[in-house]
């Protein structure tokens, strides 16, 4: 990825801008890099988010590119739902891309945006929401104004509060629990890491507090959170090279005719445009704080299921960033890359004994990794997981399959990676990781989670740098010090929970068969983890009827 | 975006292409083929220093022609990551992983593409071990067996879905003699069944995986010539042999089919109906009129989505599927309908919209919107190399070659009023019709 299509940010403030940090390109110029280097130290000092101060416009020029894309980015999230109005956030959201404005219903704006091929919506993951969109330039000046109206003037009227009450209700009480159990698996295991802080529901919230939601609740959401000075934004593509550049020369004169945005004066318009918005930032939520885990505890989600999905993990001390996380990301990805056969956990279950589809591991939250073959952007979180990902296997092997997991993990802390495993692994994501941001729309949303995570050095170039860096002992040691198997949760739905409960409990040999030969090495290793020891309290585990997950 | 849009995009990865009289694709590109009868499709476009590269095996679940074999072409496609003499999977996978190249494969009812996306430096070798692989495959009968436990694990994976089951259901209901009969994972009973077909796997290989059933397509940062000298290198020697499979065709549907099928998990009740179509021709004015026809009718702007969807919230989502296709597929149209004792009104609705389609003229501007629609959104969706490569892949399955592309452009644009009348009378008519009624239980 050339450097210029990843802007950073530098505390100088620009001419003309009412925001206190500036924006500009990674040229190489001695004096940028220096402010990038307090940025990064004031960074490190005080955490994701505390350096955000910033409304400056996060920028991604890209040359050739004939669309533009926009993400605004708003500081909120469903860690902001008040208490019994879990899913407020992400409704509110919904009720600003999905239903009408005040110039237009939403049937009115879904017949615009037709013939321009564009539309727009909005993410709303646990503290950022991202109203995002992409046209090309020929349909911009058509575009801008209803995405500017969605933000600025939405109707709240009820029927669009309904429906899409009625759609997450949905999502909740059938998809949810029904269509994909090893979804389902990990949200059970999300709730449960995080029970007890701002992160401990899911964003589209519960059954009774998705019924309890009023209109008045998503205005009164709306005005707290959508505001001019909780807003930045995001812009990429057909931007000038050297657009939100401080600079001497007078910008390009700009119109309010809803019919002359283009892709020069675009991020002047949307400046004027979000300032409307009223001013003040709430108070922000303060990070979780996880209680710390006690042992190895279990949900089990009992359900009439052809086949057992099984999650675990644990909160993780470190996010990205911190050198610390590079090095235990290499390990991550030797132990599990999302889908990607090369993992350690992806061979010993699916290949060398055809137990399921696939297995990972994960040191950041990675939702909806079934629909996706690289990780989602602007779903940053202050805390994040330790989280392996075992796609459902047959029943009578869910005992062994969990096994199998935990003793890999279990070897990895004993030995370490090797310094053959090291190598190739960092020679792997060097390359990798380019794939991570393949369009203009995902380099924008990087360069939105490099703000969030108050990264002056984008992380995907960090982590590119890193790979020639860290060497073979920071990753064990940070093996070592972020992972264990003595606390833990691990959440899985299955057919018969009791008979699993009874079996972890007395920690149980869970011996295999298989339908076709294995080879003399993997029925050595199947011996071993028969019986690879996992202490269960009775007390620990947890049988809960799939109908009463996500109720309230 | 809803289960069911989810699902309709991944079957119809590709916008419905429509209008212009010019050239639609953006980049020029190089056709060339072997003598063996490889074809190689070259897409030089900036792309900062990523390429994509496809190869396109014509075989699809369509080509599962003998009994008891459905879902092979996709288990295969499992297979094809084994190994050679040369580069036995361990150092196969090696080579990848070392390069950082994102690598997978997917099976349609079409078509098997095997994908790699890679930094151009790493193109000569990739050429090497693709074209190794394509030639020389050779597995051990454990492995096999050990995959087709895999492939099962993909099977329960996929059918916790109440769409995945009722897209299995459909096939088997509406097709009596074509392969279309299954889905392209196939039969559970034939998953099942997997394990003891190795040697019927080797006879796969030699039928299908030739050069002359086999395309390559390859875009992003590279030079055409020396590329080009390579591909000839390495596959030059690979011998053709490829026999097409007698498919029987489907007869002609005499009359209504209809069934019900239970879900043994919660869900909003789904209706579909589904009408048998014609293949992929950008000649066959019916064909591509119905391309446009489905979304005027169904899509998100249309009068009866915006009415059942939006305004009277009868139903929780509601779209078309024109599917293109090498033979007959079905043209259908999905409903996830709220209340139970409404599915009968809104299929009456879903007909109804039919016969208006039917007699009266869609509106001019709508189809020049829906035509320039088609157009944008074909040419937003060409940004990365994988994404050229990928929707030039379908239509390398379709027909063997790309040129097509600008066929059914030009076709689609001239697409009328009365080409839309048409092709609802020739396809939305009672005999050709198939009806599901899904509904969930109450576990």
């Amino acid at each position: 990825m050339s450097p210029e299509l990843l802007a950073a940010k530098s505390r100088k403030r620009p001419e003309g801008e009412t925001s206190s940090q500036g924006a500009y390109r990674r040229t190489g110029d001695l004096r940028r890099r220096a402010a990038a280097l307090l940025c990064l130290f004031a960074a490190i000092l005080s955490g994701p988010q505390r350096v955000l101060a910033a409304q400056a416009p996060v920028l991604v020029p890209v040359a050739n590119d004939p669309t533009v894309s926009v993400r605004l980015w708003f500081k909120v999230g469903a860690q902001d739902d008040p208490p019994g109005k879990e899913g407020l956030a992400a409704l509110t959201a919904a009720m600003l891309t999905e239903a009408a404005t005040q110039q237009h219903g939403y049937d009115q704006i879904l017949d615009r945006l037709f013939p321009l091929a564009s539309g727009y919506g909005a993410s709303s993951s646990m503290e950022m929401t991202v109203v995002s969109g992409r046209t090309h330039v020929d349909n911009l000046a058509d575009f801008y104004p209803l995405l500017r109206d969605a933000v600025l003037a939405p109707a709240f009227k009820p029927e669009d509060l309904e429906r899409l009450r009625s759609r997450a209700l949905n999502q909740v009480e059938n998809q949810l629990r029904f269509a994909s159990d090893e979804e389902l698996g990990k949200a059970v295991l999300y709730h449960d890491v995080f029970g007890g802080t701002p992160y401990g529901h899911l964003e589209v919230g519960t059954v009774a507090s998705l019924k309890g939601v009023t209109l008045d609740d998503v205005r009164a959401f709306y005005a707290k959170h959508f505001t001019r000075d909780n807003v930045v934004i995001g812009l990429g593509g057909a931007i000038p090279r050297d657009a939100g550049q401080p600079t001497d020369r007078a910008v390009a004169p700009i119109t309010t005719a809803p019919g002359q945005v283009n892709a020069a004066n675009v991020l002047e318009q949307l400046k004027r445009d979000l300032n409307q918005l009223p001013p003040g930032a709430p108070t922000p939520v303060p990070a979780p704080a996880p209680k710390p885990l006690k042992g190895v505890s279990v949900t089990l989600v009992e359900k009439n299921t052809a086949s057992t999905a099984i999650s675990i993990g644990f909160p993780l001390e470190i996010v990205r960033g911190a050198r610390e996380w590079y090095a235990l990301a290499i390990a991550n990805s030797w132990l599990g890359e999302h889908r990607n056969s090369s993992g350690r956990l992806y061979q010993v279950i699916r290949e060398q004994r055809g137990l399921n589809y696939g297995d990972y591991a994960y040191i950041e939250h990675y939702p909806n990794g079934g629909a996706r073959m690289t990780p989602p952007q602007n779903v940053a979180r202050r805390r994040q997981l330790f989280e392996i990902w075992i796609r459902p296997v047959p029943h009578e092997a869910r005992h062994f399959a969990l096994r199998a997991a935990l003793r890999e993990v279990d070897q990895l802390i004993k030995h370490g990676l090797t310094p053959a495993q090291f190598e190739e692994r960092r020679e792997f994501l060097k390359k990798y990781v380019l794939h991570y941001a393949s369009t203009t729309s995902e380099r924008l949303g990087y360069a939105i989670d490099d703000a969030f995570y108050g990264l002056a050095e984008p992380h995907l170039d960090r982590y590119r740098r890193l790979m020639d860096e860290i060497t073979l002992d920071e990753v064990n040691a940070a093996i070592r010090k972020h992972w264990q198997l003595a606390n833990m949760k691990i959440a899985i739905v299955t057919q018969g929970a009791a008979a699993l409960a009874d079996a972890l409990v007395a920690n149980a040999p869970s011996p295999i068969t298989y339908s076709s030969p294995k080879t003399e090495a993997v029925l050595a290793a199947d011996k071993e983890i028969a019986t690879f020891p996992l202490s269960v309290a009775r007390e620990a585990v947890k049988i809960v009827p799939v109908t009463e997950l996500f109720a309230k | 975006m809803s289960n069911l849009l989810r699902l309709l995009l991944l079957l119809a990865p590709l916008p419905l292409l429509a209008a212009t009289p010019a050239r639609i694709f953006p980049y020029a590109y190089e056709k060339h083929t072997l003598p063996n009868g490889l074809t190689a499709i070259l897409v030089p476009m900036p792309s900062g220093g990523i390429v994509a590269y496809y190869s396109v095996v014509r075989t699809g679940s369509r080509d599962e022609v003998e009994e008891g074999k459905s879902g092979f072409a996709h288990f295969f496609e499992h297979m094809m990551f084994r190994g050679t003499p040369k580069y036995p999977q361990a150092v196969y996978e090696g080579i990848v992983t070392k390069m950082g190249a994102n690598t997978n494969a997917y099976t349609t009812n079409d078509h098997t593409a095997y994908h790699l996306k890679f930094t151009k430096s790493d193109l000569p070798k990739v050429i090497e071990i693709e074209a190794d692989r394509f030639q020389n495959l050779a597995y051990p009968k454990i492995v096999f067996q050990t995959e087709a436990g895999a492939v099962y694990g993909e099977y329960r994976k996929n059918i916790a879905s109440p769409f995945a089951l009722l897209f299995e259901r459909m096939q088997d209901l509406a097709y009596d003699a074509h392969t279309y009969k299954h889905t392209t994972i196939g039969f559970e009973r034939d998953i099942k069944l997997m394990p003891t077909q190795f040697d019927y796997s080797l006879q796969f290989f030699k039928r299908f995986y030739r050069p002359d059933n086999t395309v390559l397509v390859i875009a992003g940062d590279f030079e055409p010539k020396p590329t080009l000298a390579l591909i000839e290198k390495h596959y030059g020697g690979w011998a053709r042999g490829y026999v097409a499979p007698a498919i029987t065709p489907e007869p002609p549907q005499k009359a209504e089919r209809t069934a019900e099928v239970s879900y043994p998990g919660r869900t909003l009740p789904i209706l579909t109906v589904a009408y048998k179509g014609d293949a992929f021709s950008p000649d066959n004015r019916d064909f591509v009129a119905a391309l446009l026809l489905g979304e005027l009718a169904f899509g998100e702007t249309s009068e009866l989505r915006k009415r059942l969807q939006l305004r009277e919230q009868r139903v929780q989502t509601i779209a078309a599927n024109i599917p293109q296709n090498r033979d007959q597929p079905l043209f259908s149209i999905f409903a996830m309908i709220k209340q139970a004792d409404d599915i009968a009104a809104v299929r009456d609705e879903i007909y109804q919209t039919l016969e208006h389609f039917k007699t009266t003229p869609v509106d001019a501007t709508r189809l020049r919107d829906l035509k320039r629609r088609n157009k944008y959104g074909f040419l937003m969706s060409l940004d990365t190399p994988d994404a050229v490569a990928g929707a030039l892949a379908r239509f390398v399955s379709l027909t063997g070659d790309i040129a097509v592309i600008d066929q059914l452009y030009a076709a689609a644009d001239a697409v009328t009023p009365e080409d839309i009348m048409n092709a609802a009378k020739k396809y939305f008519v009672p005999e050709r019709r198939n009806v599901i009624v899904l509904k969930g239980g109450q576990s």
